[in-house]
């Protein structure tokens, strides 16, 4: 991946903004009382008062409700008026109303990013309902936390980085043809990318499809046609991509196109040149169950309708080593020259219809396979069953080309065992059922039997397969396969298996034995850091919401490369992909995550722990070794920032001193009573939110911080917390492993716990005054059983104290109300610091004894 | 087999929610995630010649069967080979559950009369298989002394041996048990 900054990133054109973040601060504070929701409980006008004491506020106004028109205007006017550069709105939850606020600040000429808000509902109000005096005092240091953090806030840029209007799919099976063509029908350009001489995929050697088993050529061919066809469709095939660099809407590609050696626009695919090939090379369509030439079709179907040499059989394309072919054809279609192309070309997204690789059977070697001939994969069953395949559809025994009498077929091979691959392979129930059906079809007399742990005929019209197959007399017996043999002389095959319903061993014999393959993950090749599992199929943006985008934006996922899945399946979510991807293609430009990470690089010291911190690749590193986030990359999740050693990475809105600004704030008084709590946005803040929107009542002495992801809890901030004198210290997020919304957020917080805990034991700080914790959005009610924990915890903590320590801070307690407030404030703020840090000391002594 | 025409049924009473646990800590720690497939009946040789069904111990541990479990006879007919361990496609350790269950079951007391009998010699004579007549011939042939240099000839080395077994409770363990059989 190449080191191009998003350079092209341009302002929208409407947002000129007339109000300057630069010089003093002047803030406005606008406490509401959201009806009675905050107003029976917090009294607003005695948070208004205390807001105009805090350095920086020049203007307070209260309001009954703030989000309503009128009091959006209210604060426009003020910022026109008192011409106000930061907004502190002091109502509910910013997950509820921020964007309101900042759209009205933004219309008032402010830029959006100088408004944050003071959670007093969620998290006064109304979960300290019966306590209005405390919950007062709250309020109003929440206030003073978000006054605190807006002194230092700056303008944010709103950017869009412009959109090339054309898609690559990687992959022609019959995924990546359904999305190539909803793209190309929407009216953009689509360079489709096909690693084999022919579209079509595994589909396009299957015999017949479930469930209704119809043919699966006939079906597929008009599809590769229009494909074909299609002017809007760049279809290159024998190729594979060889580099991407860039971001969404502007990826750079390099493909590398290998040599056809016939041209596809001059052959007819009239036979002539095979009838003439003295090379044999065994079919790679047929499964290697047959030959073809040196020169050959996959398939009579085939797209593009043309002729390949295979480099590596051909004698020699010239008339001294054989040449007989270039003799043969009368088209003069094939050209010996051809070599290795490289085509480029930009494009504005990307979808992975890479596809899956049926499952190796010599991975399961006790089932025979290789050494047994009448021992074959499904794949192969096809073929043989197939009237285009190498027996023109009869099914014969590979050993002595018999029709076979009985039949077994073993379920879940490479399927649902640890050593092959754990996961269930999704198809391969529906195809074995089919697989049993064709027999029938075809020879009632054949017996049939399917040897199957779980059968999981779970899709539309599926279960009337499976009785269909029951009536036609297909034996279904509930156990695996353990083990297969062959008697020598006639090549049949013994199959040891419990019937698992009667506890019976069966020791049957059978003619032949199909082996329902699985699907094995090809994933994993692609030239740009996207995720994939273990078993190599690329892992989705979010398994529920965000099905076929990946983490990187601008490239998207469907078919067979995201999980083993059936034709159907594949397509819904090639279209889907292709939807999503349209929504990119149409807008023309696409937004910037305005608060993405900046590395300040006077202090960066290149260490690269942050590349390897971002899940998004965003952290670039070029030539001479300068890191730099690209910005289109970067969703601001703060990981990065949360590691960094040098404290390097600006995170706009949650810098380091934004953060501690809040930290200081909120342990200015008795700080041994309080909990520092860090919430990340999308899981723990919104857990915090339900408990006040449940009403879950709690201790007062909690002080939320928001935080982006778990991710961007510095050690510091537990560190400066504890420093201060803080009671305890939370850093919540969202559940491991895998529901952090940032992907590895929380992991890699969790990293970061023994090394804080570490640090508190050289402090003599009790352990469990640090806590973490994993809180979703739904978890309310976990929220508060923390809080009333960890209030207990600090409890615990103040009555083991030496009881005159703590109130030797009561100068820090004496508010400053005069003209000189300023001045005042910081000594005194300087002062419960040392005062907080002397409380510190005895207590360390304490919980060592 | 007993009654054709018993109620098979298997009431709470029955089930020891414990059991499994208890093997899942004494090392079979895959043993709940069975999905009852069968490999491990299919491979098995002692099943090829028995009724022993591997798959149906499995599935009466991960139930919590554990009196029918521990007094059944088909607990002593696995030969230990592991091939079922070895092709089970959950890499349950299917052979060492099923040692760690007849550890269980000799503790509660249900032992075969045989294993008894090769213990208590044990103890006695400090070997398994103690010296019989014909072998005493056999060394006294070949110009050998008639008892080995082992706790056959040497008091001290047998009454050694005899603490170590009393010690690990190995005595109290038969011997207990040998009068509640008896």
């Amino acid at each position: 991946m190449t080191t191009s900054d998003p350079k092209p990133q341009t302002e929208t054109a409407e947002d000129a903004e007339v109000v300057s973040a630069d010089g003093e601060p002047r803030i406005g504070v606008f406490p509401c009382a959201c009806g009675k929701n905050i107003g029976a409980v917090v009294d607003i006008d005695e948070v208004a008062k205390y807001a105009e004491s805090l350095p920086g506020v020049v203007f307070v106004q209260t309001n009954r409700y703030t989000c309503a028109d009128p009091g959006q205007n209210e604060i426009q006017q003020a910022i026109k008026e008192h011409e106000l550069n930061r907004v502190v709105v002091a109502s509910c939850s910013p997950t509820m109303h921020e964007d309101t606020f900042r759209k009205a600040v933004k219309a008032a000429g402010l830029n959006p990013y100088l408004c944050i808000m003071a959670n007093i509902r969620e998290h006064v109000s109304w979960v300290h309902m019966h306590e209005p005096e405390e919950a007062t005092m709250k309020a109003k240091e929440l206030v003073a936390m978000s006054v605190a953090k807006a002194r230092t806030l700056e303008a944010q840029q709103e950017l869009d980085v412009p959109v090339t209007q054309a898609a690559m799919v990687v992959g022609a099976g019959v995924s990546g043809m359904q999305a190539a063509l909803d793209l190309a029908e929407s009216g953009f350009k689509v360079h489709l990318i096909e690693r084999e001489p022919t579209i079509g995929g595994i589909m396009a050697i299957l015999d017949k499809v479930f469930p209704q088993n119809d043919c699966s050529i006939c079906i597929l061919g008009p599809k590769m046609v229009d494909v074909a066809k299609h002017p809007n469709i760049n279809l290159i095939t024998i190729a594979e991509v060889d580099e991407v660099s860039g971001y969404v809407g502007n990826f750079n590609v390099r493909v590398k196109q290998r040599p056809r050696y016939v041209d596809p626009e001059k052959c007819t695919a009239c036979n002539d040149c095979v009838e003439v090939c003295p090379v044999d090379v065994p079919s790679r369509t047929d499964q290697n169950l047959t030959w073809n030439k040196a020169i050959s079709i996959p398939f009579p179907q085939a797209v593009p309708s043309s002729f390949f040499i295979n480099p590596d059989a051909c004698l020699g394309m010239d008339l001294i080593r054989c040449g007989k072919c270039i003799d043969r054809c009368e088209q003069e279609a094939i050209i010996p020259s051809d070599r290795e192309k490289i085509i480029e070309f930009e494009v504005g997204v990307i979808i992975l219809a890479t596809g899956f690789a049926p499952a190796d059977p010599n991975k399961v070697p006790r089932l025979g396979w290789g050494r047994y001939p009448n021992v074959i994969t499904t794949l192969e069953f096809e073929r043989l069953i197939n009237a285009a395949g190498p027996t023109e559809g009869h099914l014969v025994r590979p050993s002595d080309v018999s029709k076979p009498k009985s039949v077994a077929i073993a379920q879940c091979v490479g399927s649902r065992s640890i050593s092959t691959r754990t996961g269930c392979s999704n198809y391969c129930c529906a195809e074995s059922v089919k697989c049993a059906l064709l027999i029938k079809e075809h020879y009632p007399d054949t017996e049939v039997t399917i040897y199957y742990q779980d059968l999981r005929m779970h899709g539309k019209y599926f279960e009337d397969q499976y009785r269909k197959a029951r009536e036609e007399g297909v034996k279904f017996i509930r156990g695996r396969v353990g083990e297969i043999q062959q008697y020598p002389d006639t090549k049949n095959l013994r199959v040891a298996v419990e019937d698992t319903t009667h506890n019976k061993l069966l020791m049957v014999d059978y003619d032949m034995v199909i082996l329902s393959m699985g699907a094995e993950g090809t994933a994993g090749d692609f030239p740009l850091p996207i995720s994939c599992t273990e078993d190599s199929f690329y892992i989705e943006s979010h398994p529920k919401l965000r099905p076929v985008d990946t983490s990187s934006a601008g490239i998207f996922i469907c078919g067979g490369a995201e999980s083993p899945k059936d034709i159907r399946d594949s397509v819904i979510q090639a279209s889907a992909a292709a939807g999503r991807a349209s929504i990119i293609l149409q807008k023309g430009r696409y937004p910037i995550e305005a608060l993405s990470a900046k590395i300040l690089q006077d202090k960066c010291t290149r260490c690269g722990t942050c590349v390897n911190r971002c899940p998004y690749g965003a952290i670039v590193v070029d030539g001479t070794g300068k890191h730099t986030v690209m910005g289109a990359l970067c969703q601001a999740c703060g990981t990065c920032a949360g590691d960094c050693p040098q404290d390097a990475i600006y995170m706009p809105n949650f810098t380091n001193e934004q953060l501690h600004s809040q930290i200081e704030m909120a342990l200015k008084e008795n700080p041994s009573e309080k909990i520092v709590a860090f919430a990340c946005t999308f899981c723990s803040y919104r857990g915090s939110d339900l408990a006040g929107v449940s009403r879950m009542q709690y201790p007062t002495n909690a002080r939320v911080i928001r935080a982006l992801c778990s991710g961007r809890y510095h050690v510091q901030f537990a560190q400066k917390a504890f420093e201060l004198g803080a009671g305890a210290v939370l850093y919540s997020g969202c559940h491991l492993p895998a529901d952090c919304h940032f992907q590895t957020g929380n992991h890699w917080m969790a990293k970061r716990e023994p090394r804080i805990r570490r640090w508190m034991e050289r402090k003599g700080i009790a352990d469990d005054r640090f806590r973490v914790d994993w809180v979703s959005a739904s978890e309310g009610k976990k929220w508060q059983g923390i809080m009333q924990d960890m209030a207990e915890i600090v409890e615990k903590h103040k009555k083991t104290k030496p009881a005159p320590k703590p109130k030797r801070k009561p100068k820090a307690k004496s508010k400053p109300k005069t003209a000189a407030k300023k001045t005042t404030k910081k000594k005194a703020t300087s002062k419960s610091k040392t005062a907080a840090k002397k409380a510190n000391k005895p207590k360390k002594k304490q919980s060592k004894k | 087999m007993t009654n054709p025409i018993s109620s098979d049924k298997i009431e709470s009473e029955d089930i020891d929610p414990q059991f499994t646990e208890r093997i899942v800590e004494a090392g079979a720690d895959r043993i709940r995630t069975c999905i009852q497939c069968g490999t491990c009946s299919s491979v098995c040789p002692s099943g090829r010649r028995t009724a022993f069904r591997t798959r149906e111990l499995m599935r009466k541990a991960v139930l919590g069967l554990k009196d029918e479990v521990l007094a059944s006879p088909d607990l002593w007919l696995c030969a230990t080979c592991y091939t079922c361990l070895e092709r089970c496609p959950r890499e349950i350790k299917v052979t060492d559950a099923i040692i760690i269950m007849r550890n269980m079951a000799v503790d509660e007391g249900f032992m075969l009369p045989q294993h008894r009998k090769a213990s208590q010699k044990l103890i006695s004579t400090g070997h398994a298989v103690p010296i019989d007549d014909a072998n005493r011939k056999v060394r006294k042939d070949l110009g050998l002394d008639e008892l080995p240099p082992t706790t056959h000839s040497k008091k001290k080395a047998l009454r050694d041996v005899q603490k170590i077994m009393k010690k690990t409770g190995f005595k109290k363990l038969i011997e207990g048990q040998a009068e509640e059989g008896a």
